[in-house]
């Protein structure tokens, strides 16, 4: 039950904002959807009272038929890999929902879509029935491309098609797979359980997890699917930003490990070698192409597409350390990516550009944004990986989990992690260092930049503290999903 | 001679298989076959079968009465009486769910469950239509009455058409049905382009309903008998050359009557001349009589070619995929646009008919009943955003949220619906189409029909991309002109009805679709017809 | 019966006449610029029918007579569809005065 009230409270108040009635303010519509993702918060922390950590199998069990003849089960279930995630999505959507101060175009749609995507991407990480996961997958694409669209942008609509046509097209592969498995297998069934060897040839296996593979690769993005995403973070709104980033990213990645590795044990092992070197390729264009741009957002979006490609590195290896990376980086890629988009909706804000070549000194204390600027900073020392920070414990991880089976593949990925702290630096030097001194007729204006409330900032700063916290304690993290990862990697050590 | 004698083995060796495997039909053949004709009478016509059709009838007669007592009289009663008129037809269809099968008329009718099923689709379709009519017609100053009583004309025809089972009731039922159809096109009498509609409609229905003649007399000629399932038998011992032509020239007439590519040039001209509530029932009522006429004529006669006429479909199927979403991509006018996706949405259905499987027979009648919702919605929004503006260009649409809520959200969801975004009822539909497809080993059609999809979302999106994204500054003059919403006048309240109660439908539907689901399985297993069919099929896979 | 059939050309003569007419009236549909001629082009077209229908009748069923009955529906639903066609057309004159098909290009895509 505590599951499906994970789904009812986003949906039925998106269902309550839009019948509210009346014409509420803004600020009022935000209060009570901020109420609801609190309630939603609770209710997935709720969800470690039960949660035995040392089970790798599924709990919490919720199963109702639904529409048979389609096989679709209303089959949700908890298990180490997903519980991060949920608790991941109940915080960033709160997160959203706070810092939407400004909207004041149709506040009502907003939230009301807001709670849905929070809904939709709560059943995608807990459905465990292939046509339930892909119902919710397609569930949050119309919101965010409304989101996008109509709260984004001056460039808006062309982003917001282009992200919804490629989005479409990553759900058709997907289902095509997820059909392609149920009835290969024989069962009819979408139900989720590893295809074991022999049961199916390896080239149909590798056909199938190919689609799934270039479908969730659209999704997470990898290089070269990956075009819709800078286009897509750049006219969204900051909001909207930190979940696309935060969240939606994450479906693509859960979506690797569960049904890639986690269905197809035996095809992965022979594709590996290959999934290594496409990440290690991803990682490095991803970061060669953020040294390249001189828009904030722009960049940080590129650094999510180099720092996506160490998830699937991670699930190349599929070694115990591996996987754990992998599901660390998706947490702490999640909530570093959530510090960076507010600070640059932030600076965004009080200056109205983020082109690098004009920003400077924005880190001075008396004119510029000392506070944000030092949550910039720590956003970029955790995105690079410094110890202490999240970032470092994931990448350490990962590295060291994927060294041994691909040593090569690991070592560009060293490199590109290594390019990271360069473009961050770059970032931090040119907007935030430097004298406030504003040349003449250039745009920013420094009698603009107020001192930003702190109010304002805290969901910036809850979010460097849990990266902090993650980074100081990983073992809070480790312990919900050992069981669950070093289960996955069995599953492929067993076959090898 | 030779066709005779062997026309004569023919029909030996059907009475031989009947013998084998009695059926309804022997005996009643052999009756025929001997009676004097006073012995006729004695047999029942069992014209209970018949009763839904004759509510129908009954209706379109009294419509016709009370137009003679003059306007007034008529715009009074004319609503009520059709109201009545489908209800009860509703209801007698629902009494005849599942009840024993019994032929009537000597076998030129029968009411098995994918007759129900059909007939209830139809009469539903123009129970819709008939509700969002009103308004329409009192605007552009047309006599509701004979439109009325022509439209419920039509509904009889694709009614009989669905239950008809042999050459001669085909052939009067699909002319009721056509030449309704084409007095409906053409019912804007003083609009030039109505009239062209009419008469392009017309010159093709006719061409094509001469073809399925020829190939219906070949049909005779070969079986010496105008049943369908004598003729199925018959075809079954000798699958000569000039049964394939009689296949080709049936399955033409067929394919012109689900609008199939290349069958399907006359469907954006009539679709975007006609009245824009007659397109809402020849979108859906006559499509769904199209298609079960072609499980009646396909898969209860051509069972021997069952392999070519289901290539022939393949064919059909993804052309129209293809070229109806892609040329819908293209168009400026929404009725037009439309008329394109409903092209593309029948070659969605076609999956699964050849399938042939259970599934995918289940699957064509869930679809075809979503089909109604969501589609009827969406011509409900369209015809309220005509009636208000007189527009239906798609740029017309532009900022729309503002100024009526009710037809950008109830457009929006149909629309969704349409291009199978969950958790809309079109989502289960066409997953369902495609899971029967895939089980079926239909890889080329689910493929075809996956991509399609995704082409199709981006022209449902970018009409609720105008409406809902554009910004109040970038509306369009008819939308920065629009009136006030006036839901008093005559007509607007049925209106507003059919569209909540479509709109609702559509969105709920899907999530409650299990019902919806267990009808349409029910359907199938309550048709002998389809179950022969499945079983052969099934036979066929085993071997 | 046997006698009255000996009297006859064979089955193969009526269904070649039969298919020549229906011929005659496909070319008719496809070329007349008239839309009248484009009419009784489909009305060839249901005659043909007809006398397939007559001739199978006779040859073919028997005793029974279901293809004359059938040939008596299709005449009727022929001139029913007719006196429609003349109807619109009728119509269609009056807005446009002209029945030539290449002017009737008010809809197109």
């Amino acid at each position: 039950m505590l599951l499906s009230l994970l789904l009812l409270i986003p949906f039925l108040g998106a269902l309550a904002l839009i019948l509210w009635p009346g014409s509420p303010s803004s600020a009022r519509l935000r209060d009570v959807s901020i109420v609801l993702l609190v309630m939603q918060c609770l209710a997935s922390f709720a969800l470690l009272l039960p949660f035995d950590a040392a089970d790798a199998g599924l709990q919490l069990v919720e199963q109702a038929r639904w529409v048979r003849a389609i096989g679709l089960d209303y089959a949700l279930a908890l298990d180490g890999l997903s519980l991060p995630l949920v608790l991941m999505n109940g915080v960033l959507c709160l997160v959203a929902a706070i810092s939407s101060r400004t909207i004041e175009n149709r506040p009502r749609v907003y939230f009301a879509l807001l709670l849905v995507i929070s809904g939709a991407v709560n059943g995608a990480f807990l459905a465990q029935n292939l046509l339930l996961f892909f119902l919710f997958y397609e569930l949050e694409l119309i919101p965010l491309w409304l989101l996008i669209a109509v709260w984004g942008g001056a460039n808006r609509a062309y982003a917001a098609t282009k992200f919804l046509i490629v989005t479409a097209v990553s759900g058709v592969l997907i289902l095509g797979a997820f059909l392609g498995i149920a009835f290969v297998t024989g069962t009819m069934d979408f139900s989720l359980r590893p295809i074991l060897a022999g049961e199916l040839g390896m080239t149909t296996q590798l056909v199938l997890m190919g689609a799934l593979l270039i479908g969730f690769g659209i999704k997470i993005p990898l290089f070269p699917f990956h075009t819709w995403l800078p286009d897509a973070h750049t006219e969204a709104s900051t909001p909207v930003s930190v979940l696309l980033a935060g969240v939606l990213l994450k479906l693509g990645t859960y979506g690797l490990l569960r049904f890639c590795l986690g269905l197809f044990p035996d095809a992965w092992q022979v594709a590996a070698p290959w999934l290594a070197g496409w990440a290690a390729i991803s990682v490095l264009y991803g970061s060669l192409a953020a040294i390249a741009q001189s828009d904030m957002k722009r960049m940080v979006a590129y650094s999510s597409v180099g720092h996506m490609g160490y998830v699937l590195l991670a699930a190349a290896a599929a070694t115990p350390l591996g996987l754990m990376g992998a599901l660390f980086q998706m947490v702490s890629h999640g909530l570093i990516s959530g510090v960076l988009f507010l600070v640059v909706g932030v600076v965004y804000a009080q200056t109205g550009t983020r082109d690098l070549n004009v920003l400077r000194g924005l880190l001075n204390p008396q004119r510029g944004l000392p506070l944000t600027g030092s949550l910039m900073i720590i956003g970029v020392m955790a995105s690079a990986g410094i110890p202490g920070m999240a970032g470092f414990i994931s990448e350490f991880l990962i590295f060291r989990g994927s060294l041994q089976p691909f040593p090569l593949a690991t070592l560009l990925s060293m490199v590109g992690s290594g390019l990271t702290a360069v473009y961050f630096l770059l970032l931090v030097n040119r907007a935030f260092f430097g004298r406030l001194a504003i040349a003449p007729g250039e745009v920013v204006n420094p009698r603009i930049l107020n001192r930003v409330a702190l109010r304002e900032q805290a969901p910036a700063i809850a979010l460097s503290l849990g990266v902090l916290v993650l980074g100081l304690a990983p073992e809070l993290l480790s312990n919900l999903s050992e069981a669950a990862t070093t289960g996955l990697s069995l599953i492929t050590g067993d076959m090898s | 001679m030779t066709v005779g004698a062997s026309s004569a083995a023919t029909v030996a060796a059907a009475q031989r298989f009947q013998a084998a495997m009695p059926d309804m039909g022997a005996s009643l053949l052999a009756t025929q076959a001997m009676a004097a004709p006073g012995e006729l009478l004695n047999l029942s016509l069992n014209a209970s079968a018949v009763l839904p059709e004759a509510a129908v009838l009954l209706a379109m007669i009294a419509t016709l009465l009370v137009d003679l007592a003059g306007e007034k009289v008529a715009t009074r009663w004319v609503p009520p009486i059709c109201y009545i008129g489908l209800g009860s037809s509703l209801v007698l269809l629902a009494l005849q769910w599942n009840a024993p099968l019994e032929p009537s008329f000597l076998g030129a009718f029968l009411a098995d469950n994918l007759a129900v099923a059909f007939r209830a689709v139809i009469a539903l379709s123009t129970l819709l239509s008939l509700l969002i009519s009103w308004r329409y017609a009192e605007k552009s100053g047309t006599p509701v009455g004979e439109y009325a009583a022509i439209l419920l004309a039509a509904t009889l025809g694709a009614m009989l058409l669905c239950g008809a089972t042999d050459l001669v009731s085909v052939f009067i039922s699909l002319e009721t049905l056509s030449v309704a159809s084409y007095l409906l096109s053409g019912y804007m009498k003083r609009d030039a382009r109505s009239s062209e509609a009419a008469l392009k409609y017309l010159l093709v229905g006719s061409a094509a309903a001469a073809v399925f003649l020829y190939g219906s007399s070949l049909l005779y000629g070969l079986s010496g008998s105008t049943s369908l399932d004598t003729i199925g038998l018959a075809l079954q011992s000798s699958t000569t050359p000039l049964a394939a032509l009689a296949l080709v020239f049936v399955l033409a007439t067929v394919a012109f009557k689900i609008a199939a590519v290349p069958f399907h040039q006359w469907t954006p001209d009539v679709y975007e001349g006609s009245p824009t509530p007659v397109v809402a029932f020849l979108s859906v009522g006559s499509k769904a009589a199209g298609f079960a006429l072609a499980l009646r004529i396909l898969v209860g006669c051509f069972g021997a070619f069952d392999d070519q006429w289901k290539l022939l479909f393949t064919v059909l199927a993804v052309l129209s995929m293809t070229l109806g979403n892609v040329v819908a991509l293209a168009q400026t006018s929404m009725k037009r646009m439309l008329a394109y996706s409903s092209i593309g949405q029948a070659g969605f259905v076609m999956i699964g008919m050849v399938c042939g499987t259970e599934d995918g027979f289940a699957a064509m009648v869930l679809y075809m009943a979503a089909y109604l919702f969501m589609n009827l919605g969406a011509f409900a929004c369209i015809i309220l955003f005509s009636i208000r503006t007189g527009s239906d260009r798609i740029s017309d649409y532009a900022g729309l949220y503002q100024k009526d809520p009710l037809i950008t959200l109830g457009l929006s969801l149909c629309l969704l619906s349409l291009g199978g975004i969950p958790p809309m009822l079109g989502f289960f539909g066409k997953i369902y189409l495609f899971f029967a497809g895939w089980a079926n080993h239909q890889y080329l059609l689910v493929v075809v029909g996956l991509v399609t999809s995704v082409i199709s979302i981006y022209y449902y999106i970018s009409v609720i991309k105008m409406m809902v994204v554009k910004e109040p500054q970038e509306a369009s003059d008819v939308v920065k002109a629009y009136p006030d919403v006036n839901w008093s006048l005559m007509g607007m309240q049925p209106l507003r009805v059919a569209l909540i109660g479509c709109v609702a439908i559509t969105a709920v539907g899907g999530i409650l679709s299990n019902p919806l689901f267990q009808w349409a399985n029910t359907a199938v297993a309550g048709t002998p017809l389809l179950q022969q069919a499945i079983a052969l099929s099934s036979l066929k896979g085993l071997g | 019966m046997s006698d009255f059939l000996a009297t006859l050309p064979s089955l193969q003569a009526y269904l070649l006449v039969a298919a020549m007419l229906f011929c005659i009236g496909v070319w008719g549909l496809i070329n007349s610029r008239n839309a009248v001629r484009v009419l009784m082009s489909i009305e060839l077209m249901l005659n043909a029918v007809n006398i397939n229908l007559m001739a199978f009748s006779s040859f073919v069923d028997g005793d029974l007579i279901r293809g004359q009955v059938f040939a008596v529906f299709v005449i009727t639903v022929a001139a029913a569809e007719a006196a429609v066609g003349l109807a619109i057309l009728l119509s269609l004159y009056r807005n446009r005065v002209t029945v030539d098909m290449e002017q009737f290009n008010l809809l197109r895509w």
